[in-house]
Formats: C-alpha cells, structure tokens, sequence
C-alpha cells in the first residue's frame, strides 16, 4: 500500500511542547511489524518527603541529539529485526504527571522491541546530556541519575 | 580561541551559558578546566563531579591531552539526569 520501501528509521526530537503518546507510537508503526513497545517517563509528585512543583529539562541540544543517534544505533546492533525508534523528549517545564520522554520501538516479534526500549530508556539515563531540575515549594535540586558515571554516587 | 558552553548548575555558577576562551591549543583536560576555573572561581565546588564535552566527545578531568581548534566548542557537563 505504501510506496515507500518501510527502511527503518530513527525518529529524534527535543522539544518544549507536550508530548504526544499517540504521535510517537505512530511514527513506529509498520505493517511488518506485529510488535511496538513503549516507554513514558512521567514527572512525580514527590521526592524525599518534598513535594515537587514541577520539573525543568534543559539540554546540550546537538550533542544530545548525538548520543541519542547513537543509541539508536547501538540498538539496531543489539536487536537486528528492530525496525524503527522514537525518542522525544521534552525540555523546558514539565508538569506533574505529565511525559519527559517517551521511546517507541517497532520489530516483527515482541521480544526484540520490548528489550530495545529498555536499552534505549537505560542507556539514555546514562549518556544523554540532558539536565532535569526538580522545583520544591520552597528550593530546587539539579537530580543526578545514578546510570551517570561521573556523578558523586555517595551522597 | 574556543567556545566554552556552561550548563546546569555549571551555568548557575559560572552566571553565564557561553564564553570565548582563548587557550593553548595542546592542553590537558585538567590544565582545561583550571584556565576556566580562574576565569569563574565558584565553578571549583563541582569540580569532582563534571566532565567536559570536547567537539560533543566526553573528555573526563585529569591527565587526557586534548587538541583544539579555533572555533571547537568545549561543554562544562554536570551530572547529567535526562529521562
């Protein structure tokens, strides 16, 4: 039905507006593939017994944009039959509750998708340079993800 | 001359996002961050937990020779939390 040959692609955008389940789910969606996975990351209330007003994302635009092509690739290594992958996350206030990132993956069978995802969220965690501030009713914290190997991990 | 890209709390410290740094062009990563340290005495608190992103490659702080150019782009990266 479609013209176009269906070669995998990787779908990468960093952007301030809100994200869309519906969208980046159907950036992935092919018809030889039985199989999309997804992963949401979504803002929580609380952290430490503080309450979190909201979150605020910033990042070194081009270069993660790099390192998510990267992962994308690594992916494509790891799990051959993977098809294509999406990776949006957002930047600027994000709301409670409300998605920072969300990673589709579509291939032929479950398996493959399902560990991709968690490759990709993983690894991200790891090496994307993206910053996220928690905002507190009274102060602000700059978070450190435990994956980041250069960060102080016994405080 | 390179561009030196702060962020996060990296930019919170230094008051600024970017600068023009003119610096040897062979130079260790550590001798690196102490040329920006002088320039921004109150980046030293976070110098045990930051790298630097040399041409959007990590370059950790210690004995690593970097060679730059004119014009290279050099990132203060803290602790990075995307996700």
């Amino acid at each position: 039905m479609d013209e176009s040959e269906d070669v995998p692609k990787d779908f990468i955008k960093l952007k301030s507006e809100k994200l869309s389940v519906d969208e980046v789910s159907e950036l992935v969606v092919s018809p030889y593939c039985g199989a999309v996975s997804l992963f949401i990351g979504t803002t929580r209330n609380n952290f430490e017994g503080k309450k979190v007003i909201h979150l605020e994302y910033e990042a070194y635009t081009s270069m993660a944009e790099t390192e998510i092509k990267k992962i994308c690739r690594d992916a494509r290594q790891k799990w051959p039959s993977v098809k294509h992958i999406a990776v949006h996350h957002r930047l600027g206030v994000v709301p409670i509750t409300e998605a920072s990132v969300i990673i589709a993956v579509s291939s032929p069978h479950r398996a493959e998708s399902l560990e991709a995802v968690t490759y990709c969220i993983n690894t991200l965690k790891a090496s994307v340079p993206i910053w996220k501030k928690e905002i507190y009713e009274d102060e602000y914290s700059w978070k450190e993800n435990k994956e980041c190997f250069w960060a102080n991990s016994e405080k | 001359q390179v561009s030196v890209l702060y962020f996060a709390k990296s930019a919170e410290l230094a008051g600024l996002r970017c600068e023009s740094l003119s610096v040897p062009r062979h130079i260790t990563s550590l001798q690196l961050w102490e040329e920006i340290v002088k320039a921004h005495p109150r980046l030293a608190v976070i110098r045990d937990q930051v790298v630097f992103a040399v041409r959007q490659e990590y370059v950790p702080l210690g004995n690593q020779l970097v060679v730059l150019q004119s014009g290279d782009e050099v990132a203060i990266i803290p602790p990075i939390s995307g996700g």
